[in-house]
Protein backbone atom coordinates (compact mmCIF):
# COMPACT_ATOMS: atom_id res chain seq x y z
CA UNK A 1 0.00 0.00 0.00
CA UNK A 2 1.04 3.31 -0.70
CA UNK A 3 1.65 5.87 2.27
CA UNK A 4 -0.04 8.27 0.18
CA UNK A 5 -2.23 7.96 -2.27
CA UNK A 6 -4.09 11.29 -4.27
CA UNK A 7 -6.79 10.88 -6.76
CA UNK A 8 -8.14 13.52 -9.46
CA UNK A 9 -8.10 16.01 -6.40
CA UNK A 10 -10.07 18.84 -6.91
CA UNK A 11 -9.89 22.37 -4.94
CA UNK A 12 -11.73 25.32 -5.30
CA UNK A 13 -12.02 28.28 -3.01
CA UNK A 14 -15.02 30.51 -3.17
CA UNK A 15 -14.62 33.53 -1.51
CA UNK A 16 -16.38 36.92 -1.34
CA UNK A 17 -15.51 40.14 -2.14
CA UNK A 18 -16.68 43.74 -2.06
CA UNK A 19 -18.86 45.09 0.66
CA UNK A 20 -21.73 46.24 -0.43
CA UNK A 21 -21.49 44.99 -4.42
CA UNK A 22 -20.54 41.23 -2.95
CA UNK A 23 -18.95 39.80 -5.97
CA UNK A 24 -18.18 36.20 -5.60
CA UNK A 25 -14.72 34.49 -6.79
CA UNK A 26 -13.50 31.33 -7.80
CA UNK A 27 -10.10 30.10 -7.21
CA UNK A 28 -9.88 26.52 -9.03
CA UNK A 29 -6.58 26.06 -6.69
CA UNK A 30 -6.60 22.03 -7.63
CA UNK A 31 -8.21 20.78 -10.78
CA UNK A 32 -7.32 16.93 -10.62
CA UNK A 33 -3.97 15.85 -9.47
CA UNK A 34 -2.84 12.66 -9.11
CA UNK A 35 0.08 10.98 -7.52
CA UNK A 36 1.64 8.35 -5.25
CA UNK A 37 4.12 7.97 -2.82
CA UNK A 38 5.33 4.83 -1.32
CA UNK A 39 6.46 4.42 2.58
CA UNK A 40 9.86 5.46 3.02
CA UNK A 41 10.02 7.73 0.17
CA UNK A 42 11.20 11.00 0.20
CA UNK A 43 8.71 12.71 -2.36
CA UNK A 44 9.27 16.42 -3.90
CA UNK A 45 6.11 18.32 -4.72
CA UNK A 46 7.00 21.15 -7.01
CA UNK A 47 5.68 24.00 -9.17
CA UNK A 48 5.58 27.64 -9.19
CA UNK A 49 3.43 30.06 -6.70
CA UNK A 50 -0.02 29.39 -6.89
CA UNK A 51 0.43 26.19 -8.13
CA UNK A 52 -1.44 24.48 -5.25
CA UNK A 53 1.56 22.79 -3.29
CA UNK A 54 0.20 24.20 -0.02
CA UNK A 55 -3.20 23.14 -0.97
CA UNK A 56 -2.36 19.67 -1.44
CA UNK A 57 -0.62 19.46 1.83
CA UNK A 58 -3.38 20.86 3.62
CA UNK A 59 -5.95 18.55 2.19
CA UNK A 60 -3.68 15.70 3.24
CA UNK A 61 -3.11 16.97 6.91
CA UNK A 62 -7.46 16.87 7.27
CA UNK A 63 -6.78 21.03 7.49
CA UNK A 64 -8.83 21.81 4.12
CA UNK A 65 -11.57 19.72 2.70
CA UNK A 66 -11.18 18.86 -1.19
CA UNK A 67 -13.88 19.84 -3.52
CA UNK A 68 -13.73 16.34 -5.50
CA UNK A 69 -11.11 13.65 -6.20
CA UNK A 70 -9.88 11.39 -3.61
CA UNK A 71 -7.13 11.14 -1.20
CA UNK A 72 -5.30 8.68 0.93
CA UNK A 73 -3.06 8.73 3.59
CA UNK A 74 -1.91 5.28 5.36
CA UNK A 75 -5.27 4.28 4.22
CA UNK A 76 -7.14 6.78 5.69
CA UNK A 77 -9.50 9.58 4.17
CA UNK A 78 -8.56 12.44 5.28
CA UNK A 79 -11.79 14.17 4.75
CA UNK A 80 -13.57 11.77 6.99
CA UNK A 81 -11.15 10.36 9.22
CA UNK A 82 -9.25 13.17 10.36
CA UNK A 83 -8.76 11.65 13.65
CA UNK A 84 -6.57 8.47 11.90
CA UNK A 85 -4.63 10.67 10.09
CA UNK A 86 -3.80 13.68 12.85
CA UNK A 87 -2.16 11.12 15.19
CA UNK A 88 0.04 9.44 12.55
CA UNK A 89 1.30 12.63 10.69
CA UNK A 90 3.48 15.74 11.20
CA UNK A 91 3.12 18.90 9.83
CA UNK A 92 5.75 21.37 9.31
CA UNK A 93 5.68 24.91 7.23
CA UNK A 94 7.99 27.21 6.41
CA UNK A 95 8.64 30.84 7.79
CA UNK A 96 8.47 31.58 11.56
CA UNK A 97 4.67 31.63 12.76
CA UNK A 98 3.51 28.55 14.47
CA UNK A 99 5.03 29.13 17.86
CA UNK A 100 4.06 30.69 20.91
CA UNK A 101 6.80 33.33 20.97
CA UNK A 102 6.74 34.34 24.34
CA UNK A 103 7.18 31.08 25.60
CA UNK A 104 10.80 29.01 25.48
CA UNK A 105 11.52 26.29 22.81
CA UNK A 106 11.23 23.84 26.02
CA UNK A 107 7.44 24.48 26.75
CA UNK A 108 6.18 24.92 23.22
CA UNK A 109 7.55 21.59 22.36
CA UNK A 110 6.25 20.26 26.00
CA UNK A 111 2.50 21.82 25.33
CA UNK A 112 2.37 20.15 21.80
CA UNK A 113 3.14 17.01 22.88
CA UNK A 114 0.56 16.90 25.23
CA UNK A 115 -2.01 17.68 22.85
CA UNK A 116 -0.07 15.10 20.68
CA UNK A 117 -0.66 12.90 23.11
CA UNK A 118 3.16 11.82 23.72
CA UNK A 119 3.22 9.36 26.23
CA UNK A 120 4.42 11.16 29.81
CA UNK A 121 6.71 8.31 30.22
CA UNK A 122 8.45 9.10 26.74
CA UNK A 123 8.13 13.25 26.75
CA UNK A 124 11.03 14.11 28.54
CA UNK A 125 13.61 11.37 26.45
CA UNK A 126 11.42 12.66 23.38
CA UNK A 127 11.99 16.20 23.55
CA UNK A 128 15.58 15.95 24.81
CA UNK A 129 16.22 13.79 21.15
CA UNK A 130 14.57 16.06 19.54
CA UNK A 131 16.45 19.28 20.40
CA UNK A 132 19.38 17.39 19.91
CA UNK A 133 18.18 16.08 16.60
CA UNK A 134 17.78 20.48 15.14
CA UNK A 135 20.95 21.63 17.44
CA UNK A 136 19.22 23.33 19.63
CA UNK A 137 20.04 21.89 23.04
CA UNK A 138 21.33 24.37 25.42
CA UNK A 139 19.20 27.24 24.42
CA UNK A 140 15.63 25.28 24.82
CA UNK A 141 15.19 27.72 28.09
CA UNK A 142 15.20 30.67 25.82
CA UNK A 143 11.96 32.52 24.76
CA UNK A 144 11.33 31.86 21.06
CA UNK A 145 11.01 35.78 20.47
CA UNK A 146 14.73 35.94 20.79
CA UNK A 147 15.03 33.03 18.41
CA UNK A 148 16.81 33.91 14.91
CA UNK A 149 14.58 32.35 11.83
CA UNK A 150 16.83 29.68 11.44
CA UNK A 151 16.43 28.25 15.07
CA UNK A 152 12.49 29.20 14.76
CA UNK A 153 12.50 26.93 11.97
CA UNK A 154 14.28 23.73 13.17
CA UNK A 155 12.48 23.85 16.07
CA UNK A 156 9.36 23.70 14.00
CA UNK A 157 10.23 21.01 12.61
CA UNK A 158 11.24 19.45 15.93
CA UNK A 159 7.47 20.07 17.29
CA UNK A 160 6.27 18.07 14.12
CA UNK A 161 8.37 14.77 14.75
CA UNK A 162 7.05 14.97 18.43
CA UNK A 163 4.61 12.31 18.09
CA UNK A 164 7.00 10.14 15.76
CA UNK A 165 4.79 10.44 13.24
CA UNK A 166 4.78 7.87 9.93
CA UNK A 167 4.61 10.77 7.59
CA UNK A 168 6.24 13.95 7.80
CA UNK A 169 4.74 17.07 5.24
CA UNK A 170 7.28 19.53 4.81
CA UNK A 171 5.87 22.83 3.14
CA UNK A 172 9.24 25.03 1.96
CA UNK A 173 10.94 24.25 5.11
CA UNK A 174 14.00 26.43 3.95
CA UNK A 175 12.16 29.35 3.14
CA UNK A 176 13.92 32.66 4.18
CA UNK A 177 17.10 30.60 5.74
CA UNK A 178 20.33 31.82 4.87
CA UNK A 179 22.16 29.18 2.97
CA UNK A 180 23.73 27.76 5.92
CA UNK A 181 20.92 27.50 7.63
CA UNK A 182 19.18 26.38 4.86
CA UNK A 183 21.81 22.95 4.37
CA UNK A 184 21.45 22.57 8.55
CA UNK A 185 17.66 21.97 7.78
CA UNK A 186 18.20 19.76 4.63
CA UNK A 187 20.87 17.51 6.63
CA UNK A 188 17.80 17.05 9.01
CA UNK A 189 15.54 16.21 6.69
CA UNK A 190 18.28 13.58 4.88
CA UNK A 191 18.74 12.28 8.32
CA UNK A 192 15.52 11.65 8.81
CA UNK A 193 15.35 10.08 4.88
CA UNK A 194 18.20 7.87 6.24
CA UNK A 195 15.84 6.22 9.06
CA UNK A 196 13.15 5.77 6.54
CA UNK A 197 10.49 8.07 7.52
CA UNK A 198 8.20 8.95 4.53
CA UNK A 199 8.64 12.84 3.58
CA UNK A 200 6.24 14.97 1.76
CA UNK A 201 8.75 18.14 0.89
CA UNK A 202 7.80 21.41 -1.05
CA UNK A 203 10.50 24.03 -2.10
CA UNK A 204 11.09 26.18 -4.51
CA UNK A 205 14.94 25.22 -4.80
CA UNK A 206 15.59 23.05 -7.51
CA UNK A 207 19.38 21.87 -6.03
CA UNK A 208 17.19 20.90 -2.85
CA UNK A 209 14.79 19.16 -4.79
CA UNK A 210 17.98 17.20 -7.07
CA UNK A 211 19.79 16.53 -3.66
CA UNK A 212 16.80 15.22 -1.36
CA UNK A 213 14.31 14.13 -3.47
CA UNK A 214 13.88 10.21 -4.88
CA UNK A 215 10.80 11.01 -7.08
CA UNK A 216 9.53 14.72 -8.09
CA UNK A 217 5.85 15.24 -9.08
CA UNK A 218 5.70 18.87 -11.00
CA UNK A 219 2.51 20.66 -10.84
CA UNK A 220 1.57 24.04 -12.15
CA UNK A 221 -1.57 26.42 -11.93
CA UNK A 222 -3.43 23.33 -9.85
CA UNK A 223 -2.68 21.02 -12.81
CA UNK A 224 -0.19 17.66 -12.84
CA UNK A 225 2.73 18.78 -15.31
CA UNK A 226 5.11 15.34 -14.57
CA UNK A 227 6.66 12.95 -12.35
CA UNK A 228 9.32 10.90 -11.98
CA UNK A 229 12.87 10.22 -10.46
CA UNK A 230 15.01 13.76 -10.58
CA UNK A 231 17.25 12.06 -13.26
CA UNK A 232 14.31 10.55 -15.30
CA UNK A 233 12.90 14.88 -15.27
CA UNK A 234 16.31 15.77 -16.11
CA UNK A 235 16.60 13.03 -18.75
CA UNK A 236 13.98 14.90 -20.62
CA UNK A 237 16.00 17.74 -21.44
CA UNK A 238 19.55 15.72 -21.55
CA UNK A 239 19.95 15.78 -25.42
CA UNK A 240 20.13 19.23 -24.63
CA UNK A 241 22.85 21.58 -24.13
CA UNK A 242 22.73 24.66 -21.75
CA UNK A 243 24.31 27.75 -23.31
CA UNK A 244 23.78 30.90 -20.49
CA UNK A 245 25.08 34.48 -21.88
CA UNK A 246 25.49 37.22 -19.84
CA UNK A 247 23.96 39.90 -21.10
CA UNK A 248 23.47 43.80 -20.16
CA UNK A 249 19.63 44.58 -21.17
CA UNK A 250 18.20 43.00 -24.00
CA UNK A 251 14.81 44.16 -25.40
CA UNK A 252 11.83 41.96 -26.03
CA UNK A 253 12.10 42.23 -30.41
CA UNK A 254 15.98 41.09 -30.05
CA UNK A 255 14.62 38.03 -27.63
CA UNK A 256 12.15 37.14 -30.42
CA UNK A 257 14.60 36.83 -32.57
CA UNK A 258 16.81 34.60 -30.32
CA UNK A 259 13.79 32.47 -30.18
CA UNK A 260 13.67 32.09 -33.50
CA UNK A 261 17.59 30.68 -34.41
CA UNK A 262 17.32 27.27 -35.78
CA UNK A 263 17.80 24.86 -32.38
CA UNK A 264 16.54 26.39 -29.88
CA UNK A 265 14.50 24.91 -27.47
CA UNK A 266 14.04 27.27 -25.08
CA UNK A 267 15.24 30.76 -23.84
CA UNK A 268 15.21 31.97 -20.39
CA UNK A 269 16.36 35.33 -18.61
CA UNK A 270 17.42 35.61 -15.07
CA UNK A 271 18.64 38.19 -12.79
CA UNK A 272 22.19 37.37 -11.12
CA UNK A 273 24.36 40.49 -8.97
CA UNK A 274 25.07 42.79 -12.22
CA UNK A 275 24.24 40.98 -15.29
CA UNK A 276 20.94 39.11 -16.95
CA UNK A 277 21.69 36.08 -18.13
CA UNK A 278 19.87 34.44 -21.33
CA UNK A 279 19.59 31.00 -20.73
CA UNK A 280 19.55 29.07 -23.86
CA UNK A 281 18.40 25.25 -23.97
CA UNK A 282 19.82 24.09 -27.54
CA UNK A 283 19.43 20.76 -28.79
CA UNK A 284 21.93 21.06 -31.19
CA UNK A 285 24.83 21.80 -28.64
CA UNK A 286 27.43 24.32 -28.68
CA UNK A 287 27.25 24.66 -31.98
CA UNK A 288 24.52 27.21 -31.82
CA UNK A 289 26.84 29.74 -30.11
CA UNK A 290 28.11 31.43 -32.99
CA UNK A 291 24.52 31.77 -34.48
CA UNK A 292 23.45 33.53 -31.31
CA UNK A 293 26.11 35.87 -30.78
CA UNK A 294 24.81 37.02 -34.66
CA UNK A 295 21.54 37.81 -33.06
CA UNK A 296 23.23 39.56 -30.15
CA UNK A 297 25.45 41.93 -32.60
CA UNK A 298 25.13 45.60 -30.88
CA UNK A 299 24.66 44.16 -27.25
CA UNK A 300 27.40 43.93 -24.80
CA UNK A 301 28.18 40.10 -24.10
CA UNK A 302 30.21 38.94 -21.42
CA UNK A 303 30.68 35.85 -20.07
CA UNK A 304 29.22 32.39 -22.01
CA UNK A 305 28.97 29.43 -20.58
CA UNK A 306 28.17 25.64 -21.72
CA UNK A 307 26.91 23.27 -19.54
CA UNK A 308 24.85 19.98 -18.96
CA UNK A 309 21.31 20.92 -17.94
CA UNK A 310 20.36 20.58 -14.24
CA UNK A 311 16.70 19.69 -12.71
CA UNK A 312 16.14 23.57 -12.75
CA UNK A 313 16.52 23.28 -16.39
CA UNK A 314 14.06 19.85 -16.57
CA UNK A 315 11.76 22.46 -14.53
CA UNK A 316 11.74 25.57 -16.30
CA UNK A 317 11.23 23.41 -19.44
CA UNK A 318 8.21 21.62 -17.87
CA UNK A 319 6.86 24.46 -16.06
CA UNK A 320 7.14 26.74 -19.02
CA UNK A 321 5.29 24.53 -21.60
CA UNK A 322 2.84 23.40 -19.00
CA UNK B 1 -6.85 14.96 27.51
CA UNK B 2 -6.71 15.89 30.84
CA UNK B 3 -3.21 16.28 30.61
CA UNK B 4 -3.60 17.95 27.52
CA UNK B 5 -6.02 20.52 29.67
CA UNK B 6 -4.00 21.49 32.02
CA UNK B 7 -0.81 21.67 29.86
CA UNK B 8 -3.32 24.05 27.49
CA UNK B 9 -4.76 26.02 31.15
CA UNK B 10 -0.95 26.91 31.91
CA UNK B 11 0.46 27.73 28.75
CA UNK B 12 -2.41 30.19 28.24
CA UNK B 13 -1.54 31.94 31.81
CA UNK B 14 1.83 32.00 30.86
CA UNK B 15 1.71 33.44 27.95
CA UNK B 16 -1.11 35.90 28.95
CA UNK B 17 1.01 36.72 32.20
CA UNK B 18 3.72 37.67 29.43
CA UNK B 19 2.11 40.61 28.19
CA UNK B 20 2.74 43.43 30.10
CA UNK B 21 -1.03 45.76 28.97
CA UNK B 22 -2.58 42.18 29.77
CA UNK B 23 -1.45 42.27 32.93
CA UNK B 24 -1.75 45.88 34.02
CA UNK B 25 -5.15 45.97 32.97
CA UNK B 26 -5.77 42.93 35.31
CA UNK B 27 -4.42 45.30 37.86
CA UNK B 28 -6.80 48.26 37.27
CA UNK B 29 -10.13 47.31 36.20
CA UNK B 30 -10.57 46.05 39.73
CA UNK B 31 -10.61 49.29 40.96
CA UNK B 32 -12.68 50.76 37.99
CA UNK B 33 -15.15 48.50 38.70
CA UNK B 34 -15.56 49.05 42.23
CA UNK B 35 -15.69 52.50 42.10
CA UNK B 36 -18.36 51.89 39.75
CA UNK B 37 -20.47 49.67 41.60
CA UNK B 38 -20.08 52.08 44.58
CA UNK B 39 -21.00 55.58 42.83
CA UNK B 40 -23.26 54.49 39.91
CA UNK B 41 -25.64 52.84 41.99
CA UNK B 42 -26.68 55.49 45.14
CA UNK B 43 -26.92 53.04 47.75
CA UNK B 44 -24.34 54.33 50.04
CA UNK B 45 -26.86 53.98 53.17
CA UNK B 46 -28.07 49.85 52.54
CA UNK B 47 -25.57 47.70 53.36
CA UNK B 48 -27.19 45.19 51.49
CA UNK B 49 -27.61 46.38 48.56
CA UNK B 50 -23.82 47.59 48.22
CA UNK B 51 -22.25 44.57 48.56
CA UNK B 52 -24.99 43.41 45.96
CA UNK B 53 -24.08 45.81 43.73
CA UNK B 54 -20.27 45.22 44.71
CA UNK B 55 -20.71 41.14 43.65
CA UNK B 56 -22.33 42.38 40.83
CA UNK B 57 -19.67 44.76 39.39
CA UNK B 58 -17.57 41.75 40.16
CA UNK B 59 -19.05 38.91 38.38
CA UNK B 60 -19.34 41.41 35.28
CA UNK B 61 -15.73 42.20 35.50
CA UNK B 62 -15.18 38.47 35.08
CA UNK B 63 -17.60 38.01 32.65
CA UNK B 64 -15.93 40.62 30.58
CA UNK B 65 -12.20 39.04 31.04
CA UNK B 66 -14.06 35.84 30.28
CA UNK B 67 -15.38 37.55 26.88
CA UNK B 68 -12.12 39.35 26.11
CA UNK B 69 -9.63 37.11 27.13
CA UNK B 70 -10.56 34.15 25.26
CA UNK B 71 -11.57 35.72 22.21
CA UNK B 72 -8.55 37.54 21.96
CA UNK B 73 -6.85 34.63 22.65
CA UNK B 74 -8.35 32.78 19.51
CA UNK B 75 -7.55 35.74 17.71
CA UNK B 76 -3.90 35.92 18.80
CA UNK B 77 -3.79 32.07 17.16
CA UNK B 78 -4.52 33.27 14.27
CA UNK B 79 -1.87 35.79 14.40
CA UNK B 80 0.73 33.56 15.65
CA UNK B 81 -0.34 30.44 13.25
CA UNK B 82 -1.03 28.14 15.90
CA UNK B 83 -5.01 27.84 15.20
CA UNK B 84 -3.99 24.96 12.33
CA UNK B 85 -1.79 22.83 14.55
CA UNK B 86 -4.28 23.10 17.31
CA UNK B 87 -7.51 22.15 14.53
CA UNK B 88 -4.35 19.50 13.28
CA UNK B 89 -3.87 17.75 16.85
CA UNK B 90 -4.72 14.77 17.78
CA UNK B 91 -7.33 15.92 20.35
CA UNK B 92 -10.70 16.95 20.24
CA UNK B 93 -10.34 20.52 19.49
CA UNK B 94 -12.41 21.48 22.81
CA UNK B 95 -9.91 20.44 24.64
CA UNK B 96 -7.37 22.62 23.28
CA UNK B 97 -10.05 25.46 23.93
CA UNK B 98 -11.51 25.04 26.34
CA UNK B 99 -8.38 25.69 28.60
CA UNK B 100 -8.24 28.60 27.55
CA UNK B 101 -11.64 30.33 28.31
CA UNK B 102 -11.57 28.12 31.79
CA UNK B 103 -8.13 29.92 32.22
CA UNK B 104 -9.80 33.25 31.47
CA UNK B 105 -12.20 31.97 34.09
CA UNK B 106 -9.49 31.85 36.55
CA UNK B 107 -7.82 35.06 36.02
CA UNK B 108 -11.50 36.31 36.28
CA UNK B 109 -11.97 34.78 39.84
CA UNK B 110 -8.93 36.37 40.29
CA UNK B 111 -10.33 39.70 39.72
CA UNK B 112 -13.85 39.15 41.40
CA UNK B 113 -11.72 38.51 44.57
CA UNK B 114 -9.88 41.98 43.94
CA UNK B 115 -12.76 43.82 43.04
CA UNK B 116 -14.41 42.70 46.07
CA UNK B 117 -11.01 43.60 47.95
CA UNK B 118 -11.11 47.01 46.87
CA UNK B 119 -14.47 47.70 47.72
CA UNK B 120 -14.34 46.91 51.29
CA UNK B 121 -10.59 48.77 51.15
CA UNK B 122 -11.68 52.38 49.05
CA UNK B 123 -15.58 52.32 50.30
CA UNK B 124 -16.22 50.68 53.44
CA UNK B 125 -18.40 47.85 51.48
CA UNK B 126 -19.39 45.38 54.08
CA UNK B 127 -18.08 42.15 53.45
CA UNK B 128 -20.56 39.91 55.74
CA UNK B 129 -21.22 36.52 53.58
CA UNK B 130 -23.83 34.54 55.40
CA UNK B 131 -22.55 30.99 54.11
CA UNK B 132 -18.95 31.21 53.94
CA UNK B 133 -18.47 27.78 52.81
CA UNK B 134 -21.01 28.26 49.88
CA UNK B 135 -19.24 31.55 48.77
CA UNK B 136 -16.30 29.26 48.38
CA UNK B 137 -17.56 26.97 46.17
CA UNK B 138 -19.93 29.62 44.02
CA UNK B 139 -16.78 31.20 43.26
CA UNK B 140 -15.38 28.41 41.34
CA UNK B 141 -18.81 26.94 40.06
CA UNK B 142 -19.68 30.93 38.59
CA UNK B 143 -16.25 30.89 36.72
CA UNK B 144 -16.67 27.19 35.46
CA UNK B 145 -19.99 28.50 34.15
CA UNK B 146 -18.66 31.21 32.73
CA UNK B 147 -15.90 29.41 31.23
CA UNK B 148 -18.19 27.33 29.50
CA UNK B 149 -20.50 30.12 27.85
CA UNK B 150 -16.81 31.42 26.51
CA UNK B 151 -15.96 27.82 25.25
CA UNK B 152 -19.77 28.30 23.22
CA UNK B 153 -18.98 31.50 22.14
CA UNK B 154 -15.17 30.85 21.42
CA UNK B 155 -16.90 28.14 19.02
CA UNK B 156 -17.65 31.25 16.58
CA UNK B 157 -14.06 32.75 16.86
CA UNK B 158 -13.24 30.10 14.93
CA UNK B 159 -15.58 30.92 12.28
CA UNK B 160 -15.52 34.81 12.31
CA UNK B 161 -12.09 36.47 12.20
CA UNK B 162 -13.25 39.55 13.61
CA UNK B 163 -13.31 37.79 16.93
CA UNK B 164 -11.89 40.40 19.20
CA UNK B 165 -14.74 42.86 17.83
CA UNK B 166 -17.60 40.25 18.29
CA UNK B 167 -15.76 39.71 21.75
CA UNK B 168 -16.56 43.29 22.64
CA UNK B 169 -20.30 43.13 21.35
CA UNK B 170 -21.05 40.17 23.26
CA UNK B 171 -20.23 41.60 26.65
CA UNK B 172 -23.32 43.82 27.34
CA UNK B 173 -26.15 41.89 26.30
CA UNK B 174 -25.00 39.48 28.70
CA UNK B 175 -24.19 42.47 31.02
CA UNK B 176 -27.77 43.23 30.64
CA UNK B 177 -29.77 39.58 30.18
CA UNK B 178 -28.31 38.66 33.42
CA UNK B 179 -29.75 40.83 35.19
CA UNK B 180 -26.32 42.61 36.52
CA UNK B 181 -26.03 45.63 35.09
CA UNK B 182 -29.95 46.85 35.74
CA UNK B 183 -32.36 44.98 38.21
CA UNK B 184 -34.26 42.22 35.69
CA UNK B 185 -37.58 43.59 37.70
CA UNK B 186 -37.34 46.86 35.78
CA UNK B 187 -36.66 44.71 32.55
CA UNK B 188 -39.68 43.13 30.38
CA UNK B 189 -39.94 39.33 31.97
CA UNK B 190 -38.52 37.61 28.30
CA UNK B 191 -34.99 39.45 29.15
CA UNK B 192 -35.38 37.57 32.61
CA UNK B 193 -36.06 34.13 30.85
CA UNK B 194 -32.97 34.66 28.56
CA UNK B 195 -30.82 35.15 31.68
CA UNK B 196 -32.22 31.76 32.39
CA UNK B 197 -30.19 29.80 30.10
CA UNK B 198 -27.18 32.25 30.83
CA UNK B 199 -24.19 30.84 33.47
CA UNK B 200 -23.18 34.47 34.82
CA UNK B 201 -26.97 34.84 35.50
CA UNK B 202 -26.47 31.72 37.66
CA UNK B 203 -23.36 32.36 38.60
CA UNK B 204 -24.35 35.85 39.98
CA UNK B 205 -27.11 34.43 41.64
CA UNK B 206 -24.79 31.48 43.78
CA UNK B 207 -22.60 34.24 44.89
CA UNK B 208 -25.43 36.71 45.77
CA UNK B 209 -27.35 34.64 47.35
CA UNK B 210 -23.93 32.52 49.34
CA UNK B 211 -23.25 36.31 50.66
CA UNK B 212 -26.93 37.55 51.12
CA UNK B 213 -29.03 34.28 52.02
CA UNK B 214 -31.03 33.02 51.39
CA UNK B 215 -30.26 29.39 50.05
CA UNK B 216 -27.51 29.64 47.22
CA UNK B 217 -27.55 25.65 46.56
CA UNK B 218 -30.36 25.96 44.20
CA UNK B 219 -28.05 28.10 41.95
CA UNK B 220 -24.98 26.70 42.53
CA UNK B 221 -26.48 23.65 41.04
CA UNK B 222 -28.17 25.71 38.25
CA UNK B 223 -24.31 26.57 37.61
CA UNK B 224 -23.00 22.83 37.35
CA UNK B 225 -26.36 22.49 34.81
CA UNK B 226 -25.56 24.98 32.90
CA UNK B 227 -22.05 24.61 32.43
CA UNK B 228 -21.94 21.13 31.68
CA UNK B 229 -25.21 21.62 28.71
CA UNK B 230 -22.33 24.55 27.68
CA UNK B 231 -19.77 21.98 27.01
CA UNK B 232 -21.84 19.52 25.51
CA UNK B 233 -23.38 22.31 23.15
CA UNK B 234 -19.76 23.79 22.79
CA UNK B 235 -18.07 21.05 21.88
CA UNK B 236 -20.74 20.12 19.40
CA UNK B 237 -20.86 23.60 17.77
CA UNK B 238 -16.92 23.57 17.72
CA UNK B 239 -16.93 20.56 15.57
CA UNK B 240 -19.33 21.72 13.41
CA UNK B 241 -17.63 24.85 12.87
CA UNK B 242 -14.29 23.66 12.71
CA UNK B 243 -15.85 21.23 10.26
CA UNK B 244 -16.93 24.24 8.04
CA UNK B 245 -13.89 26.13 8.29
CA UNK B 246 -12.21 23.22 6.47
CA UNK B 247 -14.21 23.44 3.69
CA UNK B 248 -14.18 26.98 3.40
CA UNK B 249 -10.70 27.31 3.67
CA UNK B 250 -10.54 30.11 6.75
CA UNK B 251 -8.57 28.43 9.33
CA UNK B 252 -5.09 29.93 8.48
CA UNK B 253 -6.65 33.52 7.54
CA UNK B 254 -5.90 36.08 9.74
N1 LIG C 1 -7.72 30.47 1.75
C1 LIG C 1 -7.72 30.77 0.44
N2 LIG C 1 -8.75 31.44 -0.09
C2 LIG C 1 -8.76 31.73 -1.41
N3 LIG C 1 -7.82 31.35 -2.27
C3 LIG C 1 -6.77 30.66 -1.81
C4 LIG C 1 -6.66 30.33 -0.43
N4 LIG C 1 -5.50 29.64 -0.24
C5 LIG C 1 -4.93 29.54 -1.46
N5 LIG C 1 -5.67 30.15 -2.41
C6 LIG C 1 -5.37 30.21 -3.85
O1 LIG C 1 -5.16 28.89 -4.32
C7 LIG C 1 -4.09 28.83 -5.25
C8 LIG C 1 -3.07 27.81 -4.82
O2 LIG C 1 -2.46 28.24 -3.64
P1 LIG C 1 -1.36 27.40 -2.86
O3 LIG C 1 -1.08 28.13 -1.59
O4 LIG C 1 -1.81 26.00 -2.73
O5 LIG C 1 -0.12 27.48 -3.83
P2 LIG C 1 1.38 27.01 -3.59
O6 LIG C 1 1.72 26.05 -4.66
O7 LIG C 1 1.59 26.56 -2.20
O8 LIG C 1 2.15 28.38 -3.85
P3 LIG C 1 3.49 28.95 -3.17
O9 LIG C 1 4.62 28.33 -3.89
O10 LIG C 1 3.40 30.41 -3.46
O11 LIG C 1 3.44 28.62 -1.72
C9 LIG C 1 -3.56 30.24 -5.35
O12 LIG C 1 -4.10 30.82 -6.52
C10 LIG C 1 -4.08 30.92 -4.12
O13 LIG C 1 -4.32 32.28 -4.40
MG1 LIG D 1 2.74 27.21 -0.56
Amino acid sequence: MAAIEVHELERTYRSRKGVIRRRRTEVRALQGITFEVAAGELFGLLGPNGAGKTTTIKILTTLLLPSGGSARVLGYDPARQPGEIRRRVGHVFGGDRGLYDRLSALDNLRYFADLYRVPVREKRARIASLLELVGLTGRERERVETYSRGMRQRLHIARGLLHDPEILFLDEPTIGLDPVGAREVRETVASLRAQGKTILLTTHYMYEADELCQRIAVIAGGRFVAAGTPRELKARVLDRTVIELETFGVAEPTLERLRSVAGVASIASETREQAEVLVVQSRIGAEIVPALLLELTGTSVGKVITREPTLEDAYVELVGSA
Amino acid sequence: MIRAFASGMWIHVVQFSRNPFDLTGVVIWPIVYASIAYYLLDSKDNPRLLLAASLGASVMLMWSLVVIGSSNALENQRWLGTLELLVAAPVPFAAVIAPITVASGVVGGYALVATLAWGTLLFDVPLVIVHPLAFALAVPCCVLAIGMLGLVMASTFVLYRAAFSLGIALQYPVWIATGLLVPLSVLPTFVGRIGWFLGPYWGYRAIREAALGPSPWPAIGMCLVVSATYLVVGTACLRAFVHVARSRGTLKLT
